[in-house]
């Protein structure tokens, strides 16, 4: 299990410093740097602007520079607004998890709820229910559900505010959740599309088990019913799913680039998206990298929960 | 099986014609399965009425009825009338000619974008599944790669650096002010380049299952030449799974484009795109509603029914994985 930990980590090493030098690739292939305005600088601004951000140098120069500083975490200095990215990053990245945590569990929870009380009404009416909204869900993202959400709750309904302009963070872990009405929304239109993906595969993997010989044992041998199917089925109908998980997490991370925006939530996928429109490239490489990062290493913590759900798993 | 009065130099030809025959009535099956799909045929129908129409709009400006770019400040923010069938926007224009302007762009670009990715997924898959251990080994670490970058940021990455360059179709004069068809063409291969590992993937699996099978082995032992055995035998066994693929990649590279369209990195603003619309109708969301119903209502349709579409190519195409 260590070994294995140990060399997936190292394995993730090669594949971020491939994604850093195809980022750093791209970026210096935008024709025009950041210091191009409608009013040419003066060429002795110029030139001291590019010493500042140590542009001067000769582009392998800049890339060993750049691939050094990543190494100790330092993404270097936004050139928009002159601080430092991994200040920035570090700043919006709360509000971030935060919106992130709370769409997780919703669509695991209502996700796998949904699956397991489809596959206990196989055909029945709960069922197709079921399979409805999992179906519609799956063609519902964050872009569509977001602005029928608002109209219907916020517009007409009038329980949620419009836009959350007024966004605050609150520090959930110290237990206030006083910004609650602000993250129903964005958490609901953000998380149907999961949501929906997890109950299918719930659903199904829940109606192979439940034919398996090991739950027909468990029920002969008089075990309540409650206890066979969260014990006994389910436990085994979460292998497929987490299967599932690592793109989840890819997904919530892109979803929340349009999420944040819409919902002008001020968190790191807004400020992406910001540092596109105005292209402050300093600041684009640092999240991208940052980005994939946290996606590598998410995928390896769902291979690593495999394990657990799965002793037959070894690694 | 075999005739005995069957010239022996051919029996090649002899058993080939023997397998077309056989395939095109798995065509024919796979059709008639499909027919029986209601949703499916639901779905197709929708979608092929919806091309038309804002295929027709583009050529017809009976059809089209307004200039979808031009605004006219005597009736903004207009509610649906018998004068705009959908109302108008905050600038007065139109917004059914706009809605089929934005609709036209997004089946382009999902149609487009899989037309690239198939030639990209089909050549890497085939590559990587025939062509030896080495390019194997390459060819699955780039698939791995290009599937570990974060998508959006990617095309975002990708769309600014080829937009920013003065090429012949795209840079219309200044690269800061891009054409329209160089949007176009930029976001199909933006989408394409972070969307062909999974036909990739799909075709080296099927191709390395394919290769063991004894029809392979005996196409190969009767004298096929290898590219024609993979031509006639093992390409089109692929094509099943390679459309089902395809027909779920163009819900994605639509949703992808309205993702792009909405943050403002869309078509060139007077222009319309799915995504812009939906950007533009949120900003007026308190006073005109309505102008955001339209462009949500119509990425949600286009996405249902092209995922019902694949539901039902799958089951028709294949019957042994039926849900």
């Amino acid at each position: 299990m260590l070994a294995y930990t140990v060399r997936r980590v190292l394995a993730m090493v090669p594949l971020i410093v491939a994604i850093a030098t195809i980022t750093f690739v791209l970026m210096h292939a935008v024709e025009g740097g950041p210091f191009d305005s409608d009013k040419p600088l003066p060429p002795a601004t110029l030139e001291n602007l590019k010493k500042r951000y140590g542009l001067d140098d000769p582009l392998p120069v800049q890339y060993l520079n750049y691939l050094k500083n990543l190494a100790q975490f330092d993404f270097g200095i936004s050139i928009a607004n002159n601080r430092n990215i991994t200040d920035i990053i570090r700043e919006r990245m709360g509000v971030s998890i935060q919106l992130g945590i709370a769409t997780f569990l919703f669509a695991t929870i209502l996700g796998l709820g949904l699956g397991i009380f489809s596959s206990l009404n196989q055909n029945g009416f709960g069922d197709y229910a079921g399979v409805f909204i999992a179906t519609v869900g799956a063609a519902m993202p964050s872009i569509v559900l977001a602005p029928i959400l608002t109209i219907v709750f916020a517009v007409k309904l009038g329980w949620f505010n419009v836009l959350s302009s007024d966004y605050g963070f609150t520090d959930w872990f110290r237990g206030d959740f006083s910004n609650w009405r602000q993250v129903v929304l964005p958490t609901v239109a953000l998380g149907f599309l999961p949501m929906a993906f997890i109950a299918r595969i719930t659903r199904a993997s829940m109606l192979e088990v439940l034919r398996q010989d090991y739950v027909r044992t468990a029920r002969a041998k008089g075990l309540a019913e409650f206890a066979v199917v969260i014990r006994h089925a389910a436990r085994n109908a979460m292998i497929p799913v987490l299967t599932v998980l690592g793109p989840i997490f890819a997904g919530l991370i892109t979803g929340s680039l349009v999420i944040e925006t819409l919902f002008a939530i001020p968190g790191l996928g807004r400020e992406f998206v910001r540092s596109v429109l105005i292209r402050d490239y300093g600041l684009i490489m640092g999240v991208t990298v940052f980005y994939a990062v946290v996606i590598a290493f998410m995928n390896l913590v769902v291979d690593l929960l495999y394990g657990f759900a799965d002793p037959r798993i070894r690694y | 099986m075999a005739a005995t009065d069957q010239p022996i130099a051919q029996p090649y030809d002899f058993l080939e014609q023997q397998l077309h025959t056989k395939q095109r009535g798995l065509w024919a099956q796979a059709w008639q399965r499909l027919l029986r799909n209601r949703l499916a045929v639901a779905a197709g129908v929708i979608l092929l009425v919806i091309f038309t129409v804002s295929l027709a709009a583009d050529f017809s400006r009976t059809v089209q009825r307004y200039d979808p770019t031009v605004p006219d400040f005597q009736a903004t923010e207009q509610n649906p009338s018998w004068d705009h069938w959908l109302g108008t926007d905050t600038l007065g224009r139109d917004l059914w000619a706009r809605l089929l302007q934005g609709t036209l762009f997004s089946l382009k670009i999902g149609l487009g974008t899989q037309v690239i990715v198939l030639l990209i997924g089909v050549t890497i898959g085939m590559a990587a599944a025939l062509a030896g251990r080495l390019s194997d080994t390459i060819l699955m670490w780039l698939t791995d790669l290009a599937y570990a970058f974060p998508d959006l940021l990617a095309i975002i990455l990708l769309r600014q650096v080829l937009l920013g360059r003065d090429w012949p179709i795209i840079g219309e004069g200044d690269p800061q002010i891009p054409g329209f068809n160089g949007v176009l063409l930029v976001t199909v291969i933006a989408i394409s380049f972070v969307s062909w590992t999974t036909v990739a993937r799909l075709v080296r699996g099927q191709m390395l299952s394919i290769k063991e099978q004894d029809y392979v082995a005996a196409a190969r032992a009767m004298g096929a030449s290898p590219w024609r055995v993979v031509r006639v035998h093992m390409l089109p066994n692929t094509l099943s799974a390679v459309i089902v693929s395809a027909t779920f990649g163009i819900p994605l590279a639509i949703f992808a484009e309205a993702t792009l369209g909405f943050i403002g990195l869309g078509v060139p603003p007077p222009n319309a795109s799915l995504g812009s619309l939906i950007g533009s109708g949120l900003d007026s969301i308190q006073v005109h509603p309505v102008q955001l119903v339209w462009p949500t209502l119509m990425v949600a349709t286009l996405m249902l029914c092209f995922t019902f579409l694949g539901d039902g190519l799958r089951d028709a195409l294949d019957p042994r994985t039926r849900h």
